[in-house]
Formats: C-alpha cells, sequence, structure tokens
C-alpha cells in the first residue's frame, strides 16, 4: 500500500513542479484513520498530503465541473470508477480532455458498499498508469439482483416500498451533486420558479425528485454508487436507475454506461426502428 | 427521585396519555425519533440520526390557506402536545438556541412559539459518546442538560430523575407512583462521561473568524464541498427556511419548509445577482453563522458539538478543522 | 467577545393594535397602478376598509404577494392617511405578476419591516437626496417626509437622473410638486431630443454642483456602480461616510430575522436594515 502512495506522491509531485499541472486532486487524511477526504494540492511540497488506502473512497471526477476552464491540466487520481466518470463527462461535453491529466491507479477495492458493485476495477483511459492492472473483479452476476427483488413486488408492493422508501429522504441533493451523470449546468429542482419541483417536504415531491433524476441519467449512470454513499438516509437510490439500465439491456443487449465516451445515450436518442412493445 | 428501568414502560404509557410522546426507536438499528405506537422498545443505544427539531420546525409546515378569488386568508397553526423522550444533552441546548432565533431578538415566531409552548423535553444524559461527539468542546456537558425539562441519568436499573421546570415538575407528579428514592449505587459510569473528539472553540473564537472573512483558506476549506444540503438538514441548529406556496386552482396553501444556504438558489435575487455565488462563499457563511454571527447576535455559539456533520459529510469536511485553523493562527494546507 | 447585537423584541400588530403573527399577510386592495416608466409601476395599497395597512417610517420595507404566486420585499415609498404606495420595477416572475395587476385586484401586504432613516438624527441639517433610476424609490418616503416636516431640517436638495427622459420615475414629484419647495435637480445619461436639461451622469452632475459638506447629510440610492462612483466623488468633496446614508436590498423570505439569506455578517438586512449608513457599511464583510 505504502509504495503505491508512494509512487502516487513522486507522481503528483513532479506533474506540479514541471508546471504540467495546475494542482493535483486525490484523497488526504482526516481526523478519523478511517476516512479521508478529497484534496486539492498545488504546491509540489504539498504532494506528500496524498494519500493511498482501502478509505480512499470519494470518487474524484466531479471535481472537475467545478473548474471547466483551467489555466493549467488538472491533475486527477483515476481509478476504474473516476475513469467511467471522465468518459461521461467527456460524452456530455462538460470537460475537455486536454484539461486533465489522469494518473492511472489500478484499484484493489475499497472498503465501501460501493465498491461491491465494481466492474472495472483499472483505468479505462490514464495518461499515465502508476502500477500494474489488477484483477477484475469476479464477474457481475449479481449486478441486478437488486431490481430483481424489486421487480418480484406486485405494483402495489411497489408502490408502498418507494413511497415509504423516499419518505424519508431529506432532499438534501447529495446523491445529485456527487453524481457525475447530474451534470446539468443548472439542475431543474434548483429552478424553484418554475415549479417543477416542489420544495416541500412531502411524499409526493420527494418521489417527484427520485423518479425524475432516474429518469435523467438512467440511460447515463456509471454504476459507482457514489449516490448510496453519500445519501444520509440510506436510500437504495440505484434500484432506480439500475431498473433502467436493466430493462436497456433486455432491450438492446449490453449496455453500459462509461466504458468510452462516444457510444450513443440510450433514451437520448431518436431511432424509427426503435422497438414500441410497450406501445 | 429515580426511575426503575423495568418502570419505564408504564412511565411512558402515563405519558402518552396525556401528550403525544416521541422517543428513539431503531431504524434497521440507527435510532430515529417516532411518535411512540406505546408499544415499540426505545432505543437508547447512541444518539438519534436526524436531530429532533422535526418537532419544533417541521421539515414542511403549512402556514395560511388563501383564496385568491375572495381574498380570504386562514391561518393554519398546531398546537398540540409533545413529549419527547430520551433526547440528548446537545439537542437540548439546540432547542435553547432556536429559541433565541425565533423569540427573541426581534419578532416572535407564531408558529414556532405554538409548537414550543407544547413541548416537553425529557433528556437522557449520556453514558458514551460517539467519536464525532465534540459537545464538551462547545461549552456543554454530555452528563447534563440544564435546559430540559427532565433529565434523566443512567444508574445501571435505574434512571435518577431530576426536574428543571413547572412543565418538569408536572411529569414527576405524573410519574409519582412509579418514582422512588435514590440508591446511590451507581453501576454505571454515568455522570463522568467525556468526548473524545475535541474542537478548539477559543471564547475569541467569532471575532477570529470574521477577522478571517477574506482569507485564502475558505477556498481550501471549501474545495471538496459538494453543495448539497447535507449538513444543514441534519443539524440540529440550522434554521433557515423557504417559505412556498401550492395552489389548486383559486385556493392554496402556504408552506415553509427547511432550505440551505449551500444551495445555489439560496440567495439569488430576482434580477440574477448573488452575493454568495459559489461554494466558498456558501461554506464560509454556513461556519460564520455556526460560530460567529450567532454569537454576535444572541451572546452563544450555535453550533452545539453534536457531531452529525462530521459524521455525515458526503466529502469528509469537519468543521472542527476550520475550528482548529482560526484557533491556532495557521494558515489551511493541502 | 462583542457585546451581542440583540434588537429589542418587536411585536407585530395590525392597524388596530392587535398582535399579529408576523408572517400572516393581509388582503388589501391596489386603489391606484401609476405607469412611472415602461418597467416601472407604482401601486398605491389600501386596506378593503379603507385604512391604509399599516404606518411606516421613511425606509421602511413593506412584503407584497400576489397569492399563489409568490411575495417579496419592497420599499414603501410614499404614505398618506390612508394608504401606502410601493414603486415598482418588472425584473422576475412576482413583479411581471404585480405589473398585470389591475386597479381593484387583491394583494398581500405585511409589514412594516426593517429600520428606517434617521429622521430624529438628521433633525436641523441640510439634506441631499442622490437618486438614479428606480433607486429614488426608498429615497421619496424620505423626502415627503422632510417636505411634511419642513421645519425640522435644512435645505433641500434632490438630485435624481437615469438613463433618460422615460426611465425618470415620480414624474409628476420631480417636475411639479417638489421644484416649488426643494432644489431639484435632474438629469439624464444621454442628450435626447425635447430634453433640455442636464445631461451626464448623476456622480458628474454631483461633482458640478460643488454641494458643502458643511451640515448635510446624504442619502444615497441607486445601481451600485452608480453608488460606487457617487461615493468617491461624495468623499472628494469632503463628506464623512458617517454623513452618507443609503439602502441595501438581499433576497429575503420572511422580513422578521429569522430564515437567514438576507444576512450580511451577523446583521439581518430585513431587520437590521435596509438603512445603513456608508461607515455601518465598512464594518460589515464584503458580501452585498
Amino acid at each position: 500500500m505504502s509504495e503505491k502512495q508512494e509512487k502516487m506522491r513522486q507522481c503528483a509531485e513532479k506533474l506540479l513542479r514541471d508546471g504540467e499541472a495546475g494542482y493535483v486532486i486525490g484523497w488526504g487524511e482526516t481526523r478519523f484513520d478511517d476516512r479521508t477526504t478529497p484534496i486539492f494540492v498545488e504546491d509540489p511540497a504539498g504532494a506528500g498530503a496524498f494519500v493511498w488506502n482501502e478509505y480512499a473512497i470519494n470518487s474524484l471526477a466531479k471535481y472537475l465541473l467545478d473548474d471547466k476552464y483551467p489555466d493549467k491540466k488538472i491533475g486527477l487520481f483515476t481509478r476504474g470508477c473516476e475513469s467511467r466518470a471522465i468518459n461521461r463527462l467527456l460524452k456530455d461535453n462538460q470537460i475537455k480532455r486536454e484539461n486533465v491529466y489522469l494518473i492511472g491507479v489500478p484499484c484493489d477495492g475499497k472498503k465501501s458498499d460501493r465498491c461491491t458493485l465494481c466492474r472495472e476495477r483499472n483505468p479505462i483511459l490514464y495518461d499515465v498508469l502508476l502500477w500494474t492492472p489488477e484483477d477484475d473483479p469476479p464477474p457481475a452476476a449479481g449486478r441486478f439482483d437488486r431490481v430483481k427483488d424489486i421487480e418480484a413486488m406486485s405494483p402495489d408492493e411497489r408502490y408502498v416500498y418507494w413511497g415509504e422508501t423516499y419518505d424519508s429522504c431529506i432532499r438534501c441533493y447529495a446523491c445529485r451533486n456527487v453524481c457525475p451523470a447530474c451534470n446539468c449546468r443548472e439542475c431543474y429542482a434548483d429552478m424553484s420558479k418554475t415549479g417543477f419541483q416542489g420544495k416541500q417536504h412531502s411524499r409526493s415531491d420527494n418521489q417527484i425528485f427520485g423518479v425524475t433524476r432516474a429518469f435523467h441519467v438512467g440511460d447515463r449512470c456509471i454504476e459507482c454508487g457514489e449516490c448510496e454513499r453519500v445519501c444520509p438516509m440510506n436510500l437504495p437510490i440505484m434500484g432506480q436507475t439500475q431498473k433502467i439500465l436493466k430493462d436497456i439491456n433486455e432491450l438492446t443487449g449490453e449496455y453500459e454506461c462509461g466504458m468510452d465516451a462516444t457510444s450513443e445515450n440510450y433514451l437520448g436518442r431518436f431511432d424509427l426502428d426503435d422497438k414500441d412493445e410497450f406501445m | 427521585m429515580e426511575l426503575k428501568k423495568d418502570k419505564l414502560t408504564e412511565a411512558l404509557l402515563l405519558l402518552r396519555g396525556a401528550s403525544n410522546v416521541i422517543l428513539p426507536v431503531s431504524n434497521d438499528g440507527a435510532p430515529v425519533f417516532k411518535l411512540w405506537d406505546g408499544v415499540a422498545e426505545p432505543c437508547l443505544s447512541a444518539n438519534t440520526s436526524l436531530p429532533p427539531k422535526d418537532l419544533l420546525f417541521p421539515r414542511s409546515e403549512k402556514m395560511y390557506d388563501y383564496n385568491v378569488k375572495t381574498g380570504n386568508i386562514s391561518e393554519i397553526s398546531s398546537n398540540k402536545k409533545q413529549t419527547v423522550f430520551g433526547i440528548r444533552p446537545c439537542d437540548v441546548r439546540s432547542i435553547e438556541n432556536l429559541d433565541h432565533a425565533f423569540l427573541e431578538s426581534g419578532y416572535t415566531d407564531s408558529y414556532y412559539k405554538t409548537r414550543r409552548d407544547g413541548l416537553t423535553t425529557i433528556a437522557l444524559a449520556c453514558t458514551e459518546t460517539a467519536r464525532t461527539c465534540f459537545c464538551d468542546s462547545m461549552g456543554l456537558s454530555p452528563n447534563d442538560a440544564p435546559g430540559a425539562d427532565i433529565v434523566l441519568n443512567d444508574r445501571g436499573d435505574a434512571y435518577t430523575v431530576k426536574s428543571n421546570t413547572e412543565k418538569g415538575e408536572e411529569i414527576t407528579r405524573l410519574w409519582k407512583s412509579l418514582l422512588s428514592k435514590e440508591t446511590g449505587k451507581a453501576s454505571k459510569a454515568s455522570g463522568s462521561v467525556v468526548c473524545d473528539f475535541k474542537a478548539r472553540a477559543d471564547k475569541d473564537l467569532p471575532e477570529k473568524l470574521v477577522a478571517r472573512f477574506d482569507d485564502p483558506m475558505w477556498d481550501k476549506l471549501s474545495k471538496a464541498c459538494l453543495g448539497c444540503g447535507c449538513c444543514s438538514f441534519i443539524c440540529p441548529t440550522c434554521y433557515c427556511f423557504d417559505i412556498g406556496r401550492e395552489n389548486h386552482g383559486a385556493s392554496g396553501t402556504a408552506f415553509r419548509c427547511w432550505d440551505s444556504c449551500m444551495f445555489s438558489d439560496y440567495s439569488r435575487m430576482a434580477g440574477g445577482h448573488d452575493p454568495r455565488p459559489s461554494k466558498k462563499e456558501r461554506l464560509r457563511n454556513r461556519y460564520l453563522h455556526k460560530l460567529a454571527y450567532f454569537n454576535l447576535r444572541y451572546g452563544v455559539t450555535l453550533c452545539v458539538g453534536c457531531g452529525r456533520c462530521v459524521d455525515k459529510c458526503p466529502a469528509n469536511l469537519d468543521v472542527t478543522r476550520a475550528m482548529d485553523i482560526i484557533s491556532e493562527g495557521v494558515r489551511a494546507d493541502g | 467577545m462583542a457585546e451581542s447585537i440583540r434588537a429589542a423584541n418587536i411585536e407585530a400588530k395590525n392597524a388596530d393594535g392587535r398582535a399579529v403573527n408576523p408572517l400572516l399577510p393581509c388582503m388589501c386592495r391596489v386603489i391606484r397602478i401609476t405607469e412611472e416608466t415602461p418597467d416601472v409601476k407604482t401601486f398605491r395599497i389600501q386596506t378593503p376598509d379603507g385604512a391604509k395597512p399599516f404606518d411606516p417610517m421613511p425606509g421602511q420595507l413593506a412584503m407584497l404577494s400576489v397569492m399563489g404566486v409568490g411575495e417579496a420585499m419592497f420599499s414603501v415609498t410614499a404614505k398618506d392617511d390612508d394608504w401606502i404606495e410601493s414603486s415598482i420595477k418588472k425584473v422576475g416572475q412576482l413583479t411581471e405578476a404585480l405589473h398585470s395587476l389591475s386597479e381593484g385586484d387583491l394583494i398581500g401586504v405585511r409589514g412594516p419591516y426593517g429600520n428606517h432613516f434617521p429622521v430624529e438624527d438628521i433633525k436641523g441639517k441640510d439634506l441631499l437626496f442622490v437618486g438614479g433610476g428606480i433607486g429614488l424609490a426608498p429615497v421619496r418616503s424620505l423626502i415627503r417626509y422632510a417636505l411634511e416636516h419642513r421645519e425640522d431640517y435644512g435645505s433641500l436638495d434632490v438630485l435624481y437622473g437615469s438613463r433618460s427622459y422615460g426611465d425618470l420615475v415620480f414624474k409628476s414629484d420631480i417636475f411639479e410638486n417638489w421644484p416649488s419647495r426643494c432644489n431639484v435637480h435632474i438629469t439624464i445619461d444621454n442628450a435626447e431630443d425635447g430634453w433640455d436639461g442636464h445631461v451626464g451622469f448623476v456622480p458628474t452632475y454631483l461633482e458640478e454642483k460643488a454641494f458643502s459638506p458643511e451640515n448635510k447629510a446624504v442619502v444615497l440610492c441607486g445601481p451600485p456602480i452608480m453608488i460606487k462612483f457617487c461615493l468617491a466623488s461624495l468623499m472628494k468633496m469632503g463628506f464623512s461616510k458617517e454623513n452618507v446614508i443609503t439602502t441595501l436590498e438581499m433576497r429575503m423570505k420572511c422580513g422578521v430575522g429569522k430564515c437567514g439569506r438576507c444576512n450580511i455578517g451577523s446583521k439581518y438586512v430585513c431587520l437590521d436594515g435596509p438603512v445603513f449608513t456608508m461607515s455601518e457599511l465598512d464594518d460589515l464583510p464584503d458580501e452585498k
């Protein structure tokens, strides 16, 4: 672990010293041994603050949207999940590839529930790879297990399940803010004047948010699990997006987002040959 | 006076006869305040994941009905009696702070006042602290809740019962047949609990913070912030609200609901100007409100050290880090 | 630790002096609408019983609502025995709804909120009112007050400008009612046909006029950029910041210092403002 951490620090230090990157985004310490926080290091002498351990959990790519027009490249430690998020942002025209320097760090799995969903430990794209790729996790046989549990419910049961689940949503929008697919410049939920999204906390307004977000990101979700990790109320948010992904998989064959920056978004295209079994 | 633990259910049922009882029950192992059904086992092992502010300042609260055609406006008020059982010292202090904000120094908030008048608090002193608890750095003690109507201290097979107010006396009268003399045997270490997690809340922290309003540390501290409202909504003392309305034809209802100063539309004006346009200004305003502005206005620190924001922040931001930086006069690094 | 700035408790009362819920509007009637400029209208407001909704001091605020649309805070530009007036520029959804009202329509009103111009402190002084565009709206309440209490104040000068003649508000006041009772100096930014008055920006005109700072208080309201340059001019002319008074705008929801969003530092604009001296603003964080 520490050898890899050393490699990361050296790489960041060199990038910053050579002026290749303006700053590097990685993980740093907190007051708790089992937690890290994203850090943004500008000074080469500060590269020693980066840590790499089983608690380097937070996905970092979304922070690129805070600085869309950087003077210099932004260095970013990139695992499989970060690289899929980068592809998401590239495909959605949110960032430019030449504005980022991706430091590939194959991941050995972190201590987070979100990593149990992981299908891609190694960065798909990178500018430099700091160590040899890890073995990919076991085949994602369980990818849609949870969706199957929900599908097994009757429509009435499902209605009650989601209603009760979303009663506890506090609409802090952490799921949205951490999500690389939630990259609208202004979210419909923040446009309070339009009346699209009521601000009051009620089952219906909570559900409207959940459903709207699910459909907006459903065909673009990279299944990183960040939404569920950040949810202070532990809501099973991916149960919705994965349902949409599962349906798309069943309609079109293998469909997985963020594997490249060019594949079409299934719900974002129009095709006369679209299957219309549901009509 | 003490209440034997085997009489607790009886005591709660007596309360339930007189008012709604709200107490922590287990939700997948995590304690949450719920309206007690008279059956559920109280879950008193740790503090609740959400604060009790909802009892006084609901997530959404109807204010008045109106009719556009007739011009009728009718106030909606809720005057139900509520007793909250098992509330911790930090959350008791948070209610005292909300009292400052809603009842003092200017206008009295009618909605809050009605609910406050109807609320009785039965606090439970802590027998252990969570690793993110830092209330004793913020000038309160996990062992006592002087602002509660009644304070219970765990003494192993019984709770000592201390009444602080007239509302508290009412409860002890209600419980008269259940209370016994203190035996004095303390088998559990209640009364000497300290927080392991410390924050530097020096007396001059408000002035120091305000003086560093333009400090580059706010850039550094806010970089990892996601700009979500998690910290605000799980905070026992965040009380910002929005006022909105729901229309049904000619009639409608005005409501207020929790809002967060971390949201992008919070301070944006009608013309588009926003005095706090990015997460740096928003986080700074939130921290300063907690640790400086409220002191300057009401003479007490708004933050009660419950640690919920430290525990739940998706980016693992830590308000105590800002306090340390300020108190020690050092520059933020990394 | 600095002394806390506890404000005295305020009891919200209705016109009869009965305590009321400060967040509850009362329904009032718009009895007259005056079109000031293409995007500014003045609304004269009265209770259904023909009384004024409340009795504001100059500079105080009113929360006006169009039921079903929203609420926003406006300064009360004038009052009489049985009405109050607010002048409102169309900038967003609510103000658009207000502009589409007709005389006789109902609106919600609550207030008065905030502090007011320091009418006592400036007694005996000469007053110079400087306004730009819709910025004359809050100032108008004080000009009217000074004219009603003419003997309490020295000379009165009103210096007001806008982009064009069409954008000048309160034309009947500035051209008819006031000139006989105080000195009125009007300017527009650019020359136009039919205008034979002064042409130029407000700060420049202010310097040209070379007002003496001697025993004079200035009330300065307008767009931020105008305030900035006027303040610089006033400083050059020898005025002190203690004697320059302005009003602030922030987004507001409750109007009673609770909901949070209008704070600048530890002050709430709705409660501790909107009237501040320039020296008071210097003590607040730069977040306006």
